[in-house]
C-alpha cells in the first residue's frame, strides 16, 4: 500500500465540517453542563454571601455538622438497602411473569408507578403511611393481620364501679379483681361499667350463674356483664333481664400468686373456671381485656421514615427493574436452560447457577443505576416526610436543596454539598459507561 | 444402558394440533436410533418427550422398564445434545463437562478423572480452560457431545447436533459419532432432517410424516423396500423417480408402460412381490432409483438384460465419481400426496422449477467416464430388477410385507 500524502488523501468529511456538526451538542453541554460544574466548585469555596474566601471550610463542616453527617448516614442506608432490594424484586418479578399468562397485563401494572410523577407517588404514599388505620392504608393492613392473629377483641374503658359495694375492684396495673376470695362451688358476679351501652347491643343478655344452677363441685362460675340499663333502671350489681353479658373476657382465677385456671366467658357472659382443688381462690379479669387496640405505626415518625420512604421508592422502581431485567431473560437460551435440567439440575439450581449469572451483566446495570439514582434522591424525601421529622429523613440531595435554597440561603455550603454528591456519583457513572462500550466492542 | 419404549405416544398442542400420533417405537438396548423426516414431522417432540422436556399427552414411554412419563428430565437418567450445543457460556469448557457430575456429588477425584477421560477421547484438552465463546464450532460441538458422555447416561439423545456444522466438518464427525457409539455402546436416539445422516449412522431409521411412524428398518431395508412412496421419495438422494404407468402383459411378457417406454417386468419381481399380479391391466405408480441407471456406453459387458432407454440429457451435474443426468420424459408428474410431502422438504417451498405441459424431470445417476453434456442424446440402461410399485390410490408399496394385509 502506498500512503498518500496531503489533505485530500484522508477519508471521511473534513474537520471543518465536524466541528460545525459537533457545534450544537458542545454549545450545550458547555451551558448546562461544564459551566454550571465549575462554578459550582469555584462558588463551593467562597461562604454564604459569597464575598468572603473560606477555602474547604464548607467541605469540612459536611463532615463535622451532626445536622449533615445524619443525611449522609441516611444517603448510606439508602444505598445499602434500596438498588438492593428493587434488583432483587424486579428478578423475582421478572422470573415469576415469564411463566404465567396474562404476564404482560401483569408487567404493565406493575411498570405504571414509572408513569407516575414521584412527586405524586410521594403524595400517594403521604396517605398510605397515615397513621389513622381508617385512612392509612398501611396501618390499616396491619392493624387487620394483627387483629387477625391477636385473639379477641378487648374492652377498653371498661371498669368495675369506685365503690365499697362494688364485688369487683380495679388495681393499679389496670387488673379487674373480685374482692370476696371464692371457693370452688361457688359463683362470682363481676359487673363492669363504662362502656357505651350501644357498643354491646347486639350481645345477649347476661346470666346470672347461682350455685345452685349447677355449678360443679371443683369449679368457680361467674357471670362478667355491663351492668347499666339504658335509660336506667335495674339493679347495681345484679344482673337484671335487660343487661348485656360481655363474651370473649379472660378470667383467670390465682392462689398464691399463681393462675390456677383460666377461661374466657361466653356470649351470655358467664364463665366456670374448672380442675381446681378446693381452697380459696382470687378471680380476676387480666389487663389484657382491657387493652386500647393496635393501631399500626408511626410510619412517619423519626424512626420508621427512612424505612418507609424506601418502601415508596421501591414501589416506583421494581415495576423498571422487573422490565428490564425481563428484557435480559428473554436472552437467556433456552435451550442452556433445558441442558441444565437434563444435566440433573432442579429448578432452583437452574436459576442460581444458569440463570443469575447469565443475567449478572443486566443486574449489575440495573444496580448501578439504582445506585446513581438513590444517590440523589430528592422528591420522595421532601414531600413524604412531615416537616418536623424532616432533620431525620434528610438527604444529601434535599439538604444541598434546603442550605442553598429552602430556608438556608447557603448558597457556598450548597454547592460543596453538590459537588460532594457528584464526587459520589462519578465512579458509578464511570463503571456504567464502561460498561456500555464494552458491550458495543 | 437401557432399552427405550414408546407405546401409542401422543403429543396434542394447545389448539389441537398433534405433533406425535400414537407413535410406538421400541429402541433396543445399545442401539442408535435414527428419526428421520421433513421439518415439522415430530421428530423433535418425540425426542423431547423421551428426554422430559415436553408434556406427553398420551400413552406412555419407557426407558429400561421405569415408565417415566411423569419423572423430570433430571430423574431419567440420560443425556442430550442440542442442535446448537446449548454450552453454559459463563462456564469453561471444564466446568461445561464437569457441570452435570457436580450437580449428582460426585467426588471431585472421579469428575476430574471422567472429564479427563471425555477431553482426551474428544480432543479438547488443549482448550479445557476456555469459554464457549473462543471455540469453533466444531469444537463447541464436541464440547457438548462430552458433556453427554461424562455422565454415562442410560441413553444419548440428539437433536440435529450436525446440523450447524459445515458440510466437510459434518462427514467427519458424522464418522466419529459412528466411532463414539461404536465404543461406547450406549442406546442413542438421533434426530435429523438429512437422510444421508440418517442412513450412515442408523443401526435402524424411522422415518416419521405429520407424527405418524412410517417405517422402521434398517437404512438399506428402507432403501430397497420403502413401505409406501413417501419414505421412497424421502430415502436417497436424488429421491427416487416416479411416474404413473401401466403394468400389462402381454406376447412379449409383463412389462410396465409409461411416456413411450416399455420396460420388461421379470418374473422374480411377481414372485417377490405378492400381489402385484392383481395390478396387472391396470394403472401403478412406478419408481426407479436414479442409481439403477446406467450409461450404456460406460458400462459395456456388465449390462446384460438391462433394459435400454434413450434420452436426452437436459442437465448434467457432474459429481466427479458420478454424473447426474436429468432428463424429460413426456409423462404428467405424479401428484400423489405422498409424493408431494417427500419432494418438499419443508424448508424449502418450492425445489423444483414448474415444467409446463406433462413432463417429469428424471434424474439417472451415471459413471463419471460416460462425459454425457447438457443437450446430447444418451442411451441409458435401467436394472428392472429393481423396479419399485405404488398403488395409485393409497400410495403403498406393492407386495411390500408390511402392506400384504392392508
Amino acid at each position: 500500500m502506498t500512503e498518500r500524502k496531503g489533505p485530500r488523501a484522508r477519508l471521511g468529511p473534513s474537520p471543518t465540517l465536524a466541528v460545525l456538526f459537533l457545534l450544537p451538542a458542545l454549545l450545550l453541554l458547555g451551558v448546562w453542563m461544564v459551566y454550571p460544574v465549575i462554578y459550582s466548585i469555584f462558588r463551593s469555596l467562597y461562604d454564604a454571601t459569597g464575598e468572603r474566601f473560606v477555602g474547604l471550610g464548607n467541605y469540612g463542616s459536611i463532615f463535622t455538622d451532626s445536622a449533615t453527617l445524619t443525611t449522609i448516614r441516611n444517603n448510606i442506608i439508602w444505598v445499602v438497602v434500596a438498588p438492593l432490594v428493587v434488583t432483587v424484586l424486579g428478578l423475582i418479578f421478572a422470573v415469576l411473569t415469564e411463566r404465567i399468562r396474562w404476564a404482560t397485563a401483569f408487567k404493565l401494572v406493575l411498570f405504571m408507578p414509572m408513569a407516575v410523577s414521584l412527586l405524586a407517588a410521594g403524595v400517594i404514599f403521604r396517605l398510605v403511611y397515615e397513621q389513622d388505620p381508617d385512612k392509612g392504608v398501611a396501618n390499616a393492613v396491619l392493624t387487620t393481620v394483627h387483629d387477625t392473629f391477636s385473639a379477641g377483641q378487648g374492652y377498653p374503658g371498661a371498669r368495675p364501679r369506685e365503690n365499697d359495694q362494688s364485688p369487683a375492684v380495679a388495681q393499679q396495673d389496670g387488673t379487674v379483681t373480685v374482692r370476696q376470695p371464692a371457693r370452688p362451688g361457688q359463683a362470682v358476679l363481676i359487673p363492669l361499667v363504662g362502656l357505651p351501652p350501644d357498643s354491646v347491643k347486639d350481645a345477649p343478655p347476661a346470666t346470672a350463674v347461682a350455685p345452685a344452677d349447677g355449678v360443679a363441685a371443683d369449679a368457680i362460675g361467674g357471670t362478667v356483664w355491663l351492668d347499666v340499663v339504658r335509660g336506667g333502671g335495674g339493679t347495681v350489681n345484679q344482673v337484671d333481664p335487660q343487661e348485656k353479658g360481655l363474651a370473649g373476657i379472660t378470667v383467670e382465677a390465682v392462689s398464691d400468686g399463681q393462675v390456677k385456671a383460666t377461661t374466657e366467658t361466653a356470649a351470655d357472659g358467664t364463665f366456670h373456671l374448672t380442675g381446681l382443688p378446693a381452697g380459696s381462690y382470687t378471680v380476676r379479669l387480666p389487663q389484657s381485656n382491657f387493652a386500647a387496640p393496635f393501631n399500626g405505626l408511626t410510619w412517619l415518625g423519626p424512626t420508621l421514615i427512612t424505612p418507609a420512604i424506601i418502601g415508596a421508592y421501591i414501589w416506583v422502581w421494581a415495576g423498571f427493574a422487573m422490565v428490564l431485567i425481563a428484557a435480559g431473560l428473554s436472552a437467556v437460551p433456552r435451550d442452556a436452560l433445558e441442558a441444565a435440567r437434563i444435566d440433573g439440575a432442579t429448578e432452583w439450581q437452574v436459576f442460581r447457577r444458569i440463570t443469575v449469572p447469565l443475567l449478572a451483566p443486566v443486574l449489575l446495570v440495573v444496580f448501578v443505576t439504582m445506585v446513581i439514582n438513590v444517590l440523589k434522591v430528592f422528591d420522595l424525601v421532601f414531600i413524604i416526610a412531615p416537616g418536623s421529622v424532616q432533620p431525620q429523613a434528610n438527604v444529601i440531595a434535599l439538604e444541598m436543596w434546603r442550605v442553598s435554597f429552602g430556608g438556608g440561603n447557603n448558597q457556598g455550603m450548597g454547592s460543596a454539598l453538590a459537588i460532594f454528591l457528584l464526587v459520589l456519583v462519578v465512579p458509578f457513572m464511570i463503571f456504567n459507561i464502561r460498561r456500555f462500550r464494552r458491550d458495543e466492542r | 444402558m437401557a432399552s427405550i419404549v414408546l407405546n401409542k405416544v401422543d403429543k396434542i398442542y394447545a389448539g389441537g394440533v398433534k405433533a406425535v400420533n400414537g407413535l410406538d417405537l421400541e429402541i433396543r438396548d445399545g442401539e442408535f436410533m435414527v428419526l428421520v423426516g421433513p421439518s415439522g414431522c415430530g421428530k423433535s417432540t418425540a425426542l423431547r418427550m423421551i428426554a422430559g422436556l415436553e408434556d406427553i399427552s398420551g400413552g406412555e414411554i419407557l426407558i429400561g422398564d421405569r415408565v417415566v412419563n411423569h419423572l423430570p428430565p433430571k430423574d431419567r437418567d440420560i443425556a442430550m445434545v442440542f442442535q446448537n450445543y446449548a454450552l453454559y457460556p459463563h462456564m469453561t469448557v471444564e466446568e461445561n463437562l464437569a457441570f452435570g457430575l457436580k450437580l449428582r456429588k460426585m467426588s471431585k477425584p472421579e469428575i476430574q478423572k471422567r472429564v479427563g477421560e471425555a477431553a482426551r477421547m474428544l480432543g479438547l484438552e488443549q482448550y479445557l480452560k476456555r469459554k464457549p465463546a473462543a471455540l469453533s464450532g466444531g469444537q463447541r460441538q464436541r464440547v457438548a457431545m462430552g458433556r453427554a458422555i461424562v455422565r454415562e447416561p442410560q441413553a444419548f439423545l440428539m437433536d440435529e447436533p450436525l446440523s450447524n456444522l459445515d458440510a466437510k466438518l459434518r462427514v467427519s464427525m458424522r464418522a466419529s459419532l459412528n466411532q463414539l457409539h461404536e465404543n461406547l455402546g450406549v442406546t442413542t436416539v438421533y434426530v435429523t432432517h438429512d437422510q444421508v445422516e440418517a442412513m450412515t449412522l442408523g443401526d435402524r431409521v424411522c422415518v416419521l410424516r405429520d407424527g405418524v411412524l412410517q417405517q422402521v428398518d434398517t437404512p438399506q431395508n428402507l432403501f430397497d423396500n420403502p413401505v409406501n412412496l413417501f419414505v421412497a421419495g424421502f430415502m436417497g438422494s436424488p429421491a427416487m423417480n416416479v411416474t404413473y404407468a401401466d403394468l400389462i402383459r402381454d406376447n412379449g411378457g409383463a412389462a410396465v408402460v409409461f411416456a413411450g417406454y416399455r420396460l420388461p417386468v421379470p418374473d422374480s419381481t411377481f414372485a417377490e412381490k405378492p400381489g402385484l399380479d392383481r395390478y396387472l391391466g391396470k394403472k401403478i405408480i412406478l419408481g426407479i432409483r436414479p442409481s439403477d441407471f446406467e450409461d450404456s456406453r460406460a458400462a459395456h459387458g456388465s449390462i446384460g438384460g438391462w433394459v435400454r432407454v434413450p434420452v436426452r440429457a437436459n442437465v448434467t451435474e457432474e459429481l466427479g465419481s458420478e454424473i447426474n443426468v436429468l432428463f424429460t420424459i413426456d409423462a404428467p408428474p405424479v401428484e400423489h400426496k405422498d409424493a408431494m410431502a417427500a419432494q418438499h422438504d419443508g424448508d424449502e417451498e418450492e425445489t423444483s422449477l414448474p415444467l409446463g405441459g406433462n413432463k417429469s424431470l428424471w434424474t439417472a445417476r451415471v459413471n463419471a467416464r460416460s462425459h454425457v453434456r447438457p443437450g446430447q442424446e444418451v442411451e441409458l440402461v435401467v436394472d428392472t430388477h429393481n423396479l419399485h410399485f405404488f398403488d395409485v390410490d393409497s400410495g403403498l408399496s406393492i407386495g411390500h410385507e408390511a402392506n400384504i394385509s392392508r
